[in-house]
């Protein structure tokens, strides 16, 4: 019986940056049309992976697969063209260039003026935001507000897999609200959505999924919800027991 | 002095300085967007000079016709040391690393030059070289205008690329922050390559206008280069607006002050301009404090 490719999926990843290995055999699927969210300690490798996942590092051994193609040794080019965006943990908008600019730059490998204009048209209705401050610098926005514009100019590619890189990083509990209910969005319009987060309590909450990762590996696995209860893991990575929360509460 | 003299100068400094603007412009485009600092570029001024004086004088073209041969000329040179060189340098020792290699590229260009053209100086010749006119009493010597009207043109080429064509937006991002650019599909390793080519190409005009303006061989680079990273410097690290003003502030302030005061205090001017500004913006007029920390 033939099996269905699976929609990601991390095999044996090593990756590094020449100091030594920071993943150490990472393993994995990410299923299609959810939101995975891998939380852990700092130096555990968190943002490398995701960093393997966008071509920004090469795995030194492993295969990282996505709708049937090894992401392995491709461009961030090449990969993005496959339909993987990744917003980074520090803020990537251009600062010297527009609202407008840098959301467009989010459509840079699409050729088509015309299909440019819908999406922007379409981006500007779901972001506010970008209609609002459209003119001015992105380097002029709070670190809020860029953030929301860096989820817009994500989406202009219309990606099947939106890679988010620790995006509560800096934000006031408001401005993270709104974030979360982004990703929410993001998710409910067919984007397929992976997440690291330091914030974990509140990932987990939103997340279909939750991987573990502790030293370069997979320590757990299983249902965002699952993840967030079992009590070693709150012990050890949420700042203290699910239990002790439950009593606090 | 009277106001002539000092028009004059002032004059003097804004058509040189212009050539120096557009020398400066292509060192700064290579830094803003590889973090190489290429102390190869005056010798490849001069490599340009030389390629104008070899067309000149073995084939008899014209000095500003053999621009178009020499200017592609240097854009693929610029690629091969790119491409030979730039490439592999990596990691946060890049910047550091590029002096070294640039320095022996252009040792390998200088010991080269001196073996074809030997050490002895020579300047480009042509009619118009030599020829000026006067509006006012100010004195037009019409090298150096043609070297002004030569860098506005190249300079304006280089504006209208980076703010309204598309590689220019790929440029300007991958000038900002290149791990962005490259997560928005931007092919930042062509875009260093094309730039250091482009970098490289300016300095066949600024060559041939030096050249018509200067005795020179290969040793004078040395001058050239110290000038040119001073420009830089003051202009901003990377900043191409910051590289233009710098590069006609340097020669106006050095040709006012000369003429005001005394030409012995002419260059060191710039260089208290230089610091003065250092000590106010270490980062110079327009560069960006924290832009290669990351």
């Amino acid at each position: 019986m033939a099996e269905t490719a699976p929609f990601l999926r991390f095999t044996n990843v090593v990756a590094g940056y020449g100091g030594g290995d920071v993943l150490k055999g990472v393993q994995f699927d990410v299923p299609q049309g959810g939101v995975t969210c891998i939380v852990g300690p700092n130096g555990s490798g968190k943002s490398t992976l995701l960093k393997t996942v966008s071509g920004l590092v090469k795995p030194r051994l492993g295969e990282i697969w996505f709708k049937g193609e090894n992401l392995v040794g491709q461009t961030p080019r090449q990969i993005l063209r496959l339909g993987v965006v990744q917003v980074p943990q520090h803020h990537s908008l251009f600062r010297e260039m527009t609202v407008d600019e840098n959301v467009e730059l989010g459509a840079f490998l699409v050729k088509d003026r015309k299909v440019i204009a819908e999406r922007m048209a379409a981006i500007r209705e779901m972001f506010p935001i970008v209609a609002e401050r459209a003119s001015d610098k992105a380097g002029s926005l709070s670190g809020g507000q860029q953030r929301l514009v860096e989820f817009a100019r994500c989406l202009m590619l219309e990606p099947d897999l939106v890679v988010l890189d620790e995006p509560s990083m800096g934000l006031d509990p408001k401005t993270l609200r709104s974030m979360f209910a982004t990703i929410k969005m993001m998710n409910s319009m067919g984007r397929t959505v992976l997440l690291v987060e330091q914030n974990a309590r509140q990932a987990l909450k939103l997340s279909h999924t939750g991987i573990v990762l502790e030293n370069g590996r997979v320590r757990l696995s299983g249902s965002g919800i699952d993840v967030l209860n079992n009590p070693e893991i709150g012990a050890l990575y949420l700042g203290g027991s699910i239990e002790e929360t439950k009593h606090a509460s | 002095m009277n106001a002539i003299a000092l028009l004059n100068a002032a004059k003097d400094g804004i058509l040189t300085g212009s050539v120096y603007a557009l020398m400066a412009t292509g060192l700064t485009l290579i830094f803003g967007v590889m973090d190489i600092i290429n102390v190869a570029q005056g010798i490849l001024v001069i490599l340009g000079a030389y390629l104008s004086y070899a067309l000149s004088v073995h084939l008899g073209i014209d000095l500003f016709v053999g621009l178009l041969i020499t200017i592609p000329t240097l854009f693929v040179v610029g690629v091969v040391i790119e491409r030979v060189f730039m490439a592999r340098l990596k990691g946060p020792e890049k910047t550091a690393m590029s002096i070294l290699v640039t320095y022996a590229v252009s040792l390998l260009i200088e010991g080269t030059l001196n073996t074809v053209f030997s050490v002895n100086v020579v300047q480009l010749q042509a009619s118009y070289v030599t020829r000026s006119f006067s509006i006012g009493g100010v004195h037009f010597g019409f090298i150096y205008v043609a070297g002004f009207v030569m860098a506005a043109v190249l300079l304006s080429a280089l504006y209208f690329m980076l703010y309204r064509t598309r590689f220019g937006v790929s440029v300007r991002a991958s000038l900002a922050d290149q791990t962005s650019a490259a997560l928005v599909g931007i092919d930042v390793r062509r875009v260093s390559t094309i730039c250091f080519g482009i970098g490289v190409a300016v300095t066949a005009a600024g060559g041939m206008i030096y050249g018509s303006t200067n005795a020179f061989n290969a040793s004078t680079s040395y001058d050239l280069i110290s000038r040119l990273l001073t420009i830089i410097v003051l202009g901003g690290m990377g900043s191409l607006g910051g590289a233009m003003l710098a590069g006609v502030s340097m020669v106006f302030i050095g040709d006012v002050v000369g003429t005001v005061w005394s030409p012995v205090w002419s260059t060191m001017s710039y260089f208290v301009v230089l610091v003065v500004v250092l000590l106010v913006r270490p980062q110079g007029l327009f560069g960006k404090q924290s832009a290669r920390v990351a």
